[in-house]
């Protein structure tokens, strides 16, 4: 009993990671109805420049958790910026033409392309990411946590809820909202929704520039790490519904603790399974997602 | 079969036995391997484009499918002692089965999902294929041995040419043997393709909403492109373990997927020649990158390439040349870059992904549609290409098929239909009866529920409450496509036509019903499915007499007037003999004369025994075609009966021009 305690709060975080990056295909999806196929490697890319620069400043005889705390808007911004370059080199020509395969295609091609540079800038091998967080994990009850998977926990929900607020309280955020619903209605209603669909895929590539560094620390950071967690997002959107804010993370949870449980009662060969098998009996039970909502076809 | 056609085929057999004979005349074993390999390339990407040029989906998990073709072959050789030919069958059944596990759940909604779930899958099965040592022996891979099928040294004295080392005669052989069953593969697909299936392919990523209001269900289309798409790719991957005589799960990566897909838009979709040009560029691209002079010079005939088509597209200025900069100016960027580049191999993948780039952006119908397209260009500056025009004399008298009914009882009857969308009672509690052999016309001002109605008849709305009767059996639950076999069919208000189709094809999408003969039936040309699209094209071309298109049977529908866009639905609807036919404004737009026009056209489907619901602004039209008319207003029937009655209806009026206001003039 004590073990499925513990591999819970462990399938829990890792769930977490999952959510904000499938929270980034929601984001994107919702104003433009398409998402970054190379999402992973927006998650990739975040840690890596992270890592650069925390060592950078720790090189500056900066303490780790400042350095930490230092390095945040830096990889923030930079994921601001590559959410620009991948929506206006791989989507916005997609969206004009309304080619569905076309943004696919781009988003992919460039993943790979950031992928290489990525192991051509920073090597192919895994590197440490200096832990802000002492490492020695906390025993609550018969559970041990790390102090890392705290903040990613938390860390995820804050992004959350900030770009809830956003949406709900400020003008800009309505005008996403305003998209989501009806880009044509919304964009004879004076917004420019090219904008907006740029917005969206620098806040989708923040979210996962932030994501990154939250699990760089616990796991290695390399140039491949993205491409397994960016798939595993693609389930967790899917069962969690792409049109449901709250759906990603509980799809997240739902996802990482199956997988603990699978990589501990089966084999941790055998983890990345429950993925697609979850993913597939949720397309075939309820297509929207668990959580999503059942659009109204126009004709 | 005429002259011309045995010519053909004459011409066809000589060219395959070419084919299967050149690599007689190659000595080099590397240039056998690599033709073989490209073949088996080509199997599989002239199968993706099944989905991915005709359906528009993306598959992102072929090389998955490819693999499990390929250990099918493996598991069998070393497990159960099998060999290539229950390889060849069980591979693509296999594959197949796991390709309808795949769409069937993943093509249930609209968008991206087919190529997430296929994402996901490829990236399972590479880690299934290693983990699964008792089956596949993981990452040690399983070593096969070459196939000797005939010793041809027996027949030397035959065919002098026939001698030859053993280990050659073996890679002759197999190279003969993918060659075949790479002509069988075009044979078979372009057979499919030409026949309803591919149409009904084109036709659902042409309008989903028009072909699943045809009966031809855009969901069970496309899985079977999928499906046919994976047989294909566990064939193709079959051939490749024989051919490689070594398996390993690297081979069936992701990257391979995206080689694939690369493939197919580079070669250009939607052909047959395409896939085989885009399966030789990336078989042979390793080769190019792996040598930094071969790869400085491919770059420098593809900027001498680029400069000459921007310069050729300048002059003529069919583009702006703003826009051709930008691809000309890649072009040239990427031969600078290569000659910086000194280590090739570190960037093999960049270099991949700005070819995709690349692609999609600039050569968005691969290599043979920019050379259809150059063609076309030089072909109309030298002459106007006109198609004979089809004799009419041949052409039957369109009649409907429908089955006499002797009763009384009403064509359709709607109770109490309540359609809610959220606080919005689009149909509030409304009532039709229609009496058959009869046109009733449905009028109300705009926003007043009448085309929600044709919706919730035709199976797009679900209605939140209230019974459907059609012909005396309830609607509830059917889908679209269910409901169009049962015998309504509909126009659309914004015209819902396949524009890439021809005229005749649109129609043919209509008859889909009217064919029995399957897949199998069709791939090997059964007499039966011959006399079925004979006869097919022959009612179809009867229905574009009858609205009076014949003679553009061969246009493109997109090409055509709007007024005769109108008509051509008219008699894609009525291809599906129909016993209701649902009218959703078809004067819309019309000119004077189309609507004249028009208006006989009605009459004449009425008086062939099909009723109408037709739903119109034109009042006159309305008035003077129904023989009932019901109004709607704010989703209520507010008004019903013969259209005199309805002409002097207070309420009518009162909704069409405004109560108070109205009385006060």
């Amino acid at each position: 009993m004590d073990i499925l305690a513990q591999l819970i709060v462990s399938g829990i975080s890792v769930g977490m990671i999952y959510g904000a990056i499938a929270f980034g295909y929601q984001l994107t999806f919702s104003t433009s109805q398409t998402l970054n196929f190379g999402q992973g490697e927006a998650l990739m890319l975040g840690a890596l420049v992270g890592l650069t620069t925390v060592n950078f400043l720790i090189g500056q005889s900066i303490a780790t958790p400042l350095a930490y705390l230092l390095m945040l808007p830096v990889v923030l911004a930079f994921g601001c910026v590559q959410g620009v370059v991948v929506e206006v080199l791989g989507v916005r020509q997609a969206i004009r033409t309304g080619s569905e395969s076309g943004w696919i295609m781009a988003t992919i091609a460039l993943g790979i392309i950031f992928r290489n540079l990525a192991e051509n800038i920073w090597g192919r091998d895994a590197l440490k990411f200096p832990s802000p967080l002492t490492e020695t994990a906390l025993t609550i009850g018969p559970v041990h946590i790390q102090p890392m998977e705290i903040a990613i926990t938390l860390g995820t929900l804050a992004l959350a809820l900030a770009v809830e607020v956003f949406n709900r309280k400020s003008i800009y955020g309505k005008a996403v909202v305003a998209t989501s619903s009806d880009r044509d209605a919304a964009g004879l209603m004076g917004i420019n929704t090219r904008l907006v669909i740029t917005f969206s895929y620098a806040l989708s590539s923040v979210s996962a520039a932030l994501a990154g560094v939250l699990v760089a620390p616990v796991t290695l950071t390399g140039a491949n790490m993205g491409a397994v967690l960016g798939l595993k997002a693609f389930a967790v959107a899917i069962i969690g519904g792409l049109s449901s804010g709250l759906g990603v993370f509980v799809g997240g949870m739902i996802l990482g603790v199956a997988e603990t449980l699978t990589g501990f009662y089966l084999s941790t060969g055998y983890k990345d399974v429950p993925g697609l098998v979850l993913l597939l009996i949720v397309l075939s039970v309820k297509p929207s997602g668990l959580f999503g909502k059942k659009g109204i076809k126009k004709v | 079969m005429n002259r011309a056609d045995a010519s053909r085929i004459a011409l066809l057999a000589v060219g395959a036995l070419a084919v299967l004979v050149l690599p007689f005349f190659i000595t080099s074993p590397y240039y056998i391997h690599l033709i073989t390999t490209i073949a088996i390339y080509s199997i599989l990407v002239m199968g993706l484009d099944v989905v991915f040029g005709y359906t528009g989906e993306v598959s992102i998990g072929h090389a998955a499918l490819w693999g499990i073709g390929a250990y099918t072959a493996g598991v069998f050789y070393i497990k159960l002692g099998l060999g290539l030919l229950p390889s060849l069958i069980a591979g693509p059944i296999i594959a197949g089965a796991f390709g309808a596990l795949l769409a069937l759940p993943a093509l249930r909604v609209t968008g991206p999902y087919l190529a997430m779930v296929t994402l996901a899958f490829g990236t399972i099965v590479q880690i299934l294929i290693n983990e699964m040592d008792f089956l596949t022996n993981g990452a040690r891979g399983i070593p096969l041995t070459k196939l000797l099928f005939i010793d041809l040294r027996n027949y030397t004295d035959w065919f002098p040419f026939f001698s030859m080392p053993i280990a050659r005669m073996r890679e002759l052989e197999y190279c003969v043997l993918v060659l075949a069953f790479l002509l069988l593969s075009i044979l078979v697909i372009n057979r499919i393709l030409a026949s309803r299936y591919g149409r009904a392919f084109e036709a659902l990523r042409d309008s989903p909403i028009a072909a699943d209001c045809m009966g031809v269900s855009v969901y069970r289309y496309k899985v079977l492109a999928f499906v046919i798409s994976a047989v294909f790719a566990g064939l193709s991957g079959a051939l490749f373990s024989y051919s490689e005589v070594y398996l390993a799960p690297n081979n069936f990566s992701f990257e391979k997927s995206i080689e694939f897909l690369l493939a197919v838009t580079l070669g250009g979709r939607k052909s047959r020649l395409g896939p085989i040009i885009g399966a030789i560029v990336v078989v042979y691209l390793p080769n190019l990158l792996a040598d930094i002079e071969l790869f400085r010079g491919a770059a420098l005939t593809v900027a001498v390439i680029g400069v000459v088509a921007g310069v050729i597209t300048a002059v003529r200025r069919t583009h702006s040349i703003r826009r051709m900069l930008v691809p000309v100016a890649l072009c040239v960027g990427f031969y600078v870059f290569s000659i910086a580049l000194d280590k090739i191999t570190d960037y093999r993948a960049a270099i991949y992904g700005v070819m995709i780039l690349f692609v999609v952006y600039y050569l968005p119908d691969g290599i043979v549609g920019f050379l259809k397209q150059m063609r076309a260009q030089v072909r109309s500056r030298t002459q106007q290409t006109s198609r004979p025009p089809l004799s009419e004399l041949s052409v039957a008298e369109w009649t409907p098929r429908i089955e006499a009914v002797q009763t009384n009882k009403a064509l359709l009857e709607v109770s109490q239909v309540l359609m809610q969308f959220g606080g919005l009672r689009a149909l509030d509690q409304v009532d039709l009866t229609v009496q058959r052999g009869t046109i009733h016309g449905l009028i109300g001002p705009n926003g007043s529920g009448k085309s929600t109605f044709i919706n919730v008849l035709t199976g797009i709305y679900q209605p939140t409450a209230g019974q459907v009767l059609f012909c005396g059996h309830s609607l509830e639950g059917l889908k679209s496509p269910a409901i169009a076999l049962s015998g309504l069919a509909r126009t659309f208000q914004n015209v819902q036509l396949f524009g890439e189709l021809s005229l005749i094809d649109n129609v043919l999408v209509g008859l889909h019903h009217s064919y029995r003969s399957g897949l199998f039936a069709v791939a090997f040309r059964s007499p039966r499915s011959v006399r079925e699209e004979a006869e097919a094209h022959a009612r179809a071309m009867s229905l574009l007499h009858f609205v009076g298109l014949a003679e553009s049977a061969n246009e493109e529908a997109r090409n055509l007037p709007y007024g005769k866009q109108r008509l051509l639905e008219i008699a894609r609807a009525l291809a599906l003999d129909p016993q209701l036919l649902l009218l959703d404004e078809p004067a819309a737009g019309l000119t004077a004369s189309d609507i004249v026009e028009l208006v006989a056209i009605i009459g004449k489907i009425r008086d062939k025994g099909v009723s109408i619901i037709l739903i119109e602004h034109h009042m006159d039209v309305v008035m003077g075609l129904s023989d009932t008319i019901t109004v709607l207003d704010f989703g209520q029937k507010i008004a019903e009966g013969v259209p005199a009655e309805v002409r002097n209806n207070p309420r009518v009026i009162e909704a069409y021009l405004g109560g108070a206001s109205a009385s006060a003039l």
